[in-house]
């Protein structure tokens, strides 16, 4: 009975956040530079009004929302497979190094396709940091099977950053082309730019993941009791490890390819689910996850694009200020045992 | 009656061979005590047995039907088992912990429907843990976390359950309610258990078969009776002549106080 009443309250938040997640979008779209008002919306969604107004909506202000709303989601789930992965809640794409070596390859393949006078696809992006995820996801795993300790793996994973970072820097900044500038603003993580295309073909590749994620719910809840347990109940382990990590690096890899590296959404936006919905089970935590990390990366893209107009944030920015505090109060009190 | 679990001649490890040469036969409603020291191979031929290692070589029966015949779906709807590992879940209460072993019951999303609910409530009574059912099963003690992983193992609706040590780092009481609690089950619902154990003075209350093990070898098999005795005791824990049969007399008294305790 008593579960029964837990499953009907998750619901409901669930039912909370998805009506909160619709407003903040109808915000969002109301505040900016250019102003645009509920009339304009309104007009813009019956298919008329102006076009100064629609133009604004359909090229600059929808795409940046829509991005921002599905790219949060897929890094959240992407956190919480890597943390079933690891069997640890400290565990995400950021601080494990993946993001900055998927914007490593993004860059890479860049300037050498800009040199060569081609134009990077915006599959050809995701391809290239998918590859770089799974690159540093290989190493981590191969530091995995070295150190136990959770907390030292992510002090590893926050010196690949550094260094994919650092290395990145090198070639934003000897490549000469005009092209290039913007890939300063977008390796530090910015959703600014972001067109339709792009939110088209993420939409695809987030949907893809989160889908079988989602219906894989069963064997990575038997997961999450060990892997002897789950072996016991005719999981097939090898094949769901090798999903997990694939799910999760193409998660975040689309993120990356688009937004640049967006830190820590991955890691603490499922902590905070499992806080408010009281559970780790996947059946909840992955349409959570999804909600929650859209809710919050859109809030701090509102804060990065409109707190000190015109000069941008980066979102990675406001990620830190608003979400490293949770990581060091996880890491905190996981110390505390 | 048909035999449920059948070993022949099986060896068991992980590059080299731990023990060899197993042979074994279970039928319904059996429990089947390993003894032998620690590093003997127990946890091992265990693990084989559920799957969590592959066998060197040799056979293993599941209903008289070779293993390699029976996928792992079909095993989990006739085997469940206990391991010395300890788990970790996040944020799940007993009862959620126990509802897991309804996992090949259920469809897709593994939701459990009443029935399944009714069964998961039906363990956690055979195991006497209902006013823990709710609580946070990480805060749970190792006694009560013990009945919890047993009545996940019950609520499986095994035929055959599989083990590991269940009344290591147990206190008196709590090994007395594990052990009844397992021959209650064993002879009420007619499973086939197989053990290790450590506690020598419970393995004639409990145990309808023994097996002891040492030195990568099984060196007897038969009846409590027959095995618990001074020789094979001093034999597979290498100890002086004639200390064997010193504690197994010392045992004795309190074996039969045990077994009114276990089988009451």
């Amino acid at each position: 009975m008593i579960l029964q009443k837990k499953t009907a309250d998750q619901i409901l938040i669930i039912f909370i956040l998805t009506v909160l997640l619709v407003i903040l979008g109808l915000i969002s779209v109301l505040i900016g530079s250019a102003d645009i008002g509920v009339k304009d919306l309104y007009a813009f969604f019956k298919g008329s009004g102006e076009d100064f107004a629609r133009n604004i909506l359909l090229t600059i202000r929808l795409p940046r929302i829509l991005a921002a709303v599905i790219m949060g989601g897929a890094l959240a789930v992407s956190g919480f497979l890597l943390q079933v992965f690891f069997g640890n809640p400290i565990a995400g794409p950021y601080v494990l190094g993946v993001s900055s070596s998927a914007k490593l390859f993004v860059a890479l393949a860049m300037v050498f396709l800009l040199k060569n006078g081609r134009v990077f696809s915006s599959f050809g992006m995701i391809v290239a940091a998918f590859i770089g995820s799974l690159i540093s996801m290989g190493i981590v795993l191969i530091m995995a099977g070295k150190v136990r300790n959770m907390s030292l793996l992510v002090v590893c994973g926050v010196m690949i950053g550094y260094i994919c970072s650092a290395i990145t820097d090198f070639v934003v900044c000897f490549a000469e082309d005009s092209n290039i500038v913007n890939l300063h603003n977008w390796s530090l993580g910015s959703f600014s730019g972001t067109t339709m295309e792009h939110v088209q073909i993420s939409l695809i590749f987030v949907l893809a993941c989160i889908f079988l994620s989602f219906m894989l719910s069963k064997p990575i809840g038997a997961y999450q009791l060990g892997e002897a347990y789950a072996r016991n109940m005719g999981v097939n382990i090898k094949a769901l490890r090798v999903i997990l990590i694939l799910s999760s690096s193409l998660l975040s890899a689309t993120v990356t390819a688009f937004a640049g590296p967006i830190s820590f959404v991955g890691i603490a936006v499922p902590h905070i689910m499992r806080g408010l919905f009281k559970t780790a089970k996947p059946l909840i935590m992955i349409p959570a996850c999804f909600l929650g990390g859209a809710i919050i990366t859109l809030i701090c893209d509102d804060i990065a694009r409109t707190a000190f107009a015109p000069t941008e944030l980066s979102i990675s920015s406001v990620t830190a200020v608003g979400l490293a505090p949770v990581v060091i109060l996880l890491l905190l009190r996981r110390g505390e045992r | 009656m048909d035999k449920v679990l059948k070993v022949y001649k099986l060896d068991v490890g992980y590059q080299k061979t731990v023990v060899a040469d197993i042979t074994l036969e279970v039928m319904p409603g059996e429990i089947v005590a390993l003894i032998g020291p620690n590093g003997a191979g127990k946890s091992t031929i265990l693990n084989t047995i559920t799957r969590q290692l592959e066998k060197l070589s040799g056979k293993i029966y599941i209903k008289e039907k070779e293993d390699k015949l029976v996928n792992g779906e079909e095993l989990s709807t006739v085997m469940s088992m206990v391991t010395t590992q300890r788990i970790k879940p996040q944020l799940m209460s007993a009862r959620e912990v126990v509802a897991t072993g309804r996992y090949p019951y259920t469809g897709r999303l593994g939701i459990l429907s009443k029935n399944d609910w009714e069964k998961v409530d039906e363990a956690i009574a055979l195991v006497d843990a209902k006013e823990v059912a709710e609580n946070d099963f990480s805060k749970l003690s190792d006694g009560q976390r013990q009945r919890i992983m047993l009545a996940r193992a019950i609520c499986q609706e095994p035929e055959i359950m599989i083990l590991d040590e269940p009344t290591s780092f147990l206190d008196i009481q709590f090994k007395v309610d594990i052990l009844s609690i397992i021959k209650r089950m064993a002879k009420r619902e007619n499973i086939a258990v197989v053990l290790s154990i450590h506690d020598l003075e419970f393995v004639e209350a409990l145990a309808d078969k023994v097996i002891a093990i040492n030195d990568g070898r099984v060196v007897a098999v038969g009846r409590p009776k027959e095995i618990i005795t001074g020789e094979i005791i001093e034999d597979i824990y290498h100890m002086q002549k004639g200390c064997g049969k010193t504690l197994i007399d010392g045992l004795r008294g309190y074996s039969d106080a045990l077994y009114k305790l276990i089988n009451r």
